[in-house]
């Protein structure tokens, strides 16, 4: 994508929107293109070459969710690109041109974002360069451009026969010169031919042949190895260290201090780890973490949900305090969650080059953000971003652990090269990243509800009592956000309900550990409370779960159809005996999903067995559907392991579990059949990466009390806290 | 000095013995197709065949391996063809595909002393190894279709 520039100009659109081409070397690439009225231009998103090849860019990171190839085909069909012939670019750098639109422009992969977040912008921009190229042909065959199809890379003029590669348009001595006549007009659906179809994954085939490499595997000359010894507890410092033994270890080259530990390089990562075994370092025992354990932390947001003084609205309808008043019947009840870990398969790690000035480095990472793995590195070394070359790996697992402002594993290779001088690449083993990482918060969160006359729901007020995420994570996005915290307080809006006096806030508790956004956010939590507290009042008024939500859904025929699309799916289907299922309506966003679960108990060992589900999603246009279908079968299995086993705790600042023996997830053995259905239309597309997973727990915790006619209100359903609610 | 056979080609090295099979691959031969997940044996990440069985290699120190044969991701098929890596790509499996090395060689161990797997025993058998993407039921069906496929 970085052939010499020879001649660009702007051409400006009848519709106000701005396209920029720049002639190269190699052929045409459009250079700038705004729409929406902004002025905001882009480079490179796109060129064809005269050899008839076309270069899309990739402007997202790729963890897993497909959108490497999900976002240049959005494009490409709107180009009429012959997809054999796209290759596709990841972006390697910090160029808020080409910024997710959804995220202020930040380079940011998150929230499941990328296909919604670019859709437009993609689409315009294909069909810009579309029009430019068929007017160009025009021009030459001296036709009318109405009379030209588009196709697979070639103009096509149907009268004569005539036809041109897209290649050989771009060579014509006058393409530069083109004028655009009218804005470029987007497809109808009806003329879409990548856009809804399955087109095949790009990385798939190196991911089934071990050719993938992720920043785990990245190799460079002359590169040394690094572990880091970190505090037991977030805060404390080095105040002995007796590195005789580690600097004695074969193949051990340097210890070097760090902000919060002690790096081992060596030129190897067995004689790193086993010259890090070897440390002896005295800790500081002053850290306000030592005060804090889980269950203490969990009591203390509870007392704070439970209380009165007012949080930040989240979302705020009529009067939920007079609602509850005035409302015929009303109930509560107290949810609680525990931190959770996100279990990446990848561990974290990162390859650093500092240059011999110490002001530039060429970085090997894999994280969901070009712009603030760009700004760890000129923060660190006191540099500017043209110093930095970034090459963005694909990752073994995003879920939102590799979204910091400060990325710390970043940061620490580039010292740790800057003190070697030499490439270092820096690995964080499982326990590392489980004793060092950072999770979903604790929650504590206090429900009330009034229903009316006709048993509906009337008030709702939903008091969500944790630290706010973002104010950790990223302290620069707090000041533009707060006080609302999406991260925090996701799915507790409940906009796909209509009801009339509503409020959600936000009690901003002290934060007690390191977190970060989860896979759902807060979605991951706020559903399971209100989905399963909407089940408590359904069975308390006698009313069918599924008519409970359809009450007060008669504004959102979209998401009443998932409902009975779901109970068609299972109608037919009998329960099994000794099962039971239960409902719940959630999704991630714009996006809708409707569930339901069968369930089977344990009851001698408590543990709960989930064998089926059922989910029906509408998340809009669906670009790529088979990869959709992935996206959403991951995100159920996600939600029943996050549902059944997972529970990070900390004792006195400490965490407890260290791998995945004693941070359980799910197995092959232990996963549900899963059958999905994806409505089928052509609005705006929304998230999907995300949308699976919210539903599952509290449509769990409903089938367990179908099953035991007992509740359990605490996340996850483990073992003890079944045999606890049955005895 | 350790010797082994490693995809069918002799490997001799002065590496320390201590040093994990997994390490050595990936750093000193720069096979990288197989992982590193958790060094713990609970997650399959790293899963070779050693004698044609599958194997952790985070568990196995080189002088484990000396005078034995291992096999990774690397060696299972000359093109990136064996009928699990096609089914892998038809069924459009992984995801962040980090474990997918893990899996594949899992499977194909499988599918070497059974041949026709029922669906209870790939899931049993498939259990040592972890996917967090969720892509199991996918995994099944690639096995299955494998199978098929040499069966045929």
């Amino acid at each position: 994508m970085s052939a010499p520039v020879e001649f660009s100009r702007r051409v400006f659109l009848k519709s106000g929107a701005v396209a920029a081409i720049a002639m190269t070397a190699g052929g045409v690439r459009m250079t700038a293109y705004a729409s929406e009225d902004t002025e905001d231009a882009f480079a490179g998103w796109v060129e064809i070459r005269p050899d008839n090849t076309v270069h899309i860019l990739f402007p997202s990171t790729e963890m897993g969710q497909g959108s490497e190839t999900g976002l240049p085909q959005i494009l490409a069909d709107e180009l009429d690109a012959d997809w054999e012939q796209v290759s596709i670019h990841q972006l390697n750098e910090d160029d808020r041109r080409f910024g997710n639109p959804a995220f202020g422009k930040i380079l940011y992969t998150a929230g499941s974002s990328a296909i919604y977040g670019y859709y437009s912008v993609l689409r315009h921009a294909g069909a810009t360069l579309r029009e430019m190229v068929r007017e160009s042909a025009a021009n030459e065959w001296s036709v009318d451009s109405a009379s030209l199809d588009t196709r697979e890379s070639r103009v096509i003029h149907p009268e004569s026969g005539r036809s041109m590669s897209y290649g050989e348009v771009v060579g014509l001595a006058g393409f530069a010169e083109t004028s655009l006549p009218a804005p470029a007009v987007l497809k109808s659906p009806e003329h879409y031919t990548l856009i809804g179809r399955s087109v095949p994954r790009r990385d798939i085939p190196a991911k089934s042949t071990g050719k993938a490499r992720y920043a785990m595997d990245v190799r460079v000359p002359g590169m040394l190895y690094a572990t880091v010894q970190r505090s037991p507890v977030e805060g404390e410092t080095v105040t002995a260290l007796d590195d005789k033994k580690t600097r004695a270890t074969r193949d051990v080259i340097d210890v070097v201090a760090l902000p919060d530990g002690v790096a081992v390089i060596a030129k190897t990562l067995h004689a790193s780890l086993a010259g890090r075994e070897r440390l002896e370092i005295g800790w500081s025992n002053t850290s306000r973490f030592r005060n804090f354990s889980s269950a203490d932390t969990i009591d203390a947001y509870q007392k704070a949900a439970e209380g009165d003084a007012p949080g930040a609205a989240w979302r705020s309808e009529g009067d939920a305090r007079a609602g509850l008043a005035a409302a015929k019947r009303t109930f509560d009840a107290v949810y609680t969650s525990d931190y959770a870990y996100h279990a990446q398969l990848e561990p974290i790690a990162a390859v650093a080059a500092v240059e011999a000035d110490g002001k530039g480095a060429e970085i090997w990472v894999g994280t969901q953000t070009q712009s603030w793995s760009t700004r760890t590195a000129t923060e660190v070394l006191g540099t500017t971003p043209d110093r930095i070359k970034l090459n963005m790996m694909t990752m073994g697992g995003g879920f939102g652990r590799r979204t910091e402002l400060m990325q710390n594993y970043l940061r620490d290779a580039l010292l740790c090269s800057k003190a070697a001088k030499r490439p270092v690449k820096v690995v964080w083993t499982r326990p590392d990243d489980l004793k060092f990482g950072a999770f979903r918060p604790a929650v504590a969160q206090q429900l009330r509800a009034g229903i009316d006359e006709d048993g509906r729901l009337a008030a709702w007020h939903h008091r969500v009592a944790t630290p706010s995420v973002i104010e950790y994570f990223n302290p620069i996005r707090w000041d533009q956000v707060k006080p609302k915290d999406i991260v925090t307080m996701r799915g507790a809006e409940n906009q796909f309900y209509d009801i009339p006096d509503f409020l959600a806030e936000h009690v901003k508790t002290e934060r007690q550990a390191r977190i970060l956004p989860w896979r759902g956010i807060g979605a991951s939590y706020t559903s399971f409370a209100a989905e399963a507290f909407i089940d408590e009042i359904a069975t308390a008024v006698g009313i069918d779960a599924l008519d409970f939500r359809r009450s007060v859904m008669h504004k959102n025929p979209r998401g009443t159809a998932l409902i009975d699309r779901v109970e068609m799916m299972t109608k037919a289907v009998p329960v099994s005996e000794g099962r039971a299922r239960g409902f719940a309506f959630a999704g991630y966003g714009y996006t809708q999903a409707a569930g339901i679960v069968e369930i089977s108990l344990n009851r001698d060992s408590g543990a709960i067995q989930v064998h089926h589900v059922w989910i029906a999603v509408d998340a809009g246009q669906i670009v790529s559907p088979n990869n959709a279908l992935n996206q959403i079968e991951g995100g159920v299995l996600w939600g029943v392991s996050s549902a059944l086993f997972e529970r990070v705790t900390i004792t006195n600042g400490e965490v407890d579990q260290e791998n995945f023996y004693n941070y359980a997830i799910l197995r092959h053995n232990m996963a549900p059949q899963v059958e999905v259905h994806l409505a089928e239309n052509h609005e705006k597309p929304t998230q999907i990466g995300e949308a699976g997973n919210p539903l599952i727990a509290p449509a769990v915790a409903n089938a367990f009390f179908a099953l035991t006619n007992r509740r359990i209100r605490h996340l996850p359903l483990t073992p003890d806290r079944v045999l606890g609610a049955l005895a | 000095m350790i010797s082994f056979v490693l995809n069918g080609e002799r490997v001799e090295t002065e590496a320390d013995p201590d040093t994990l099979l997994l390490f050595f691959l990936r750093e000193e031969l720069g096979l990288t197709g197989t992982k590193y997940g958790c060094g713990a044996a609970m997650c399959g990440a790293c899963m070779v065949h050693l004698e044609g069985g599958p194997a952790f290699s985070c568990q196995m120190p080189l002088a484990a391996v000396a005078g034995r044969s291992i096999t990774t991701i690397e060696g299972l098929s000359d093109q990136g063809d064996h009928p699990l890596q096609k089914a892998w790509i038809e069924e459009q499996v992984p995801q962040c595909g980090y474990c997918q090395s893990g899996q594949i060689m899992r499977a194909a161990a499988l599918l070497d002393s059974n041949p026709s797997p029922s669906e209870e025993e790939i899931r049993s058998s498939m259990s040592t190894n972890l996917c967090r993407c969720g892509t199991y039921n996918r995994i099944v069906k690639a096995v299955q279709r494998a199978a098929s496929e040499m069966s045929s």
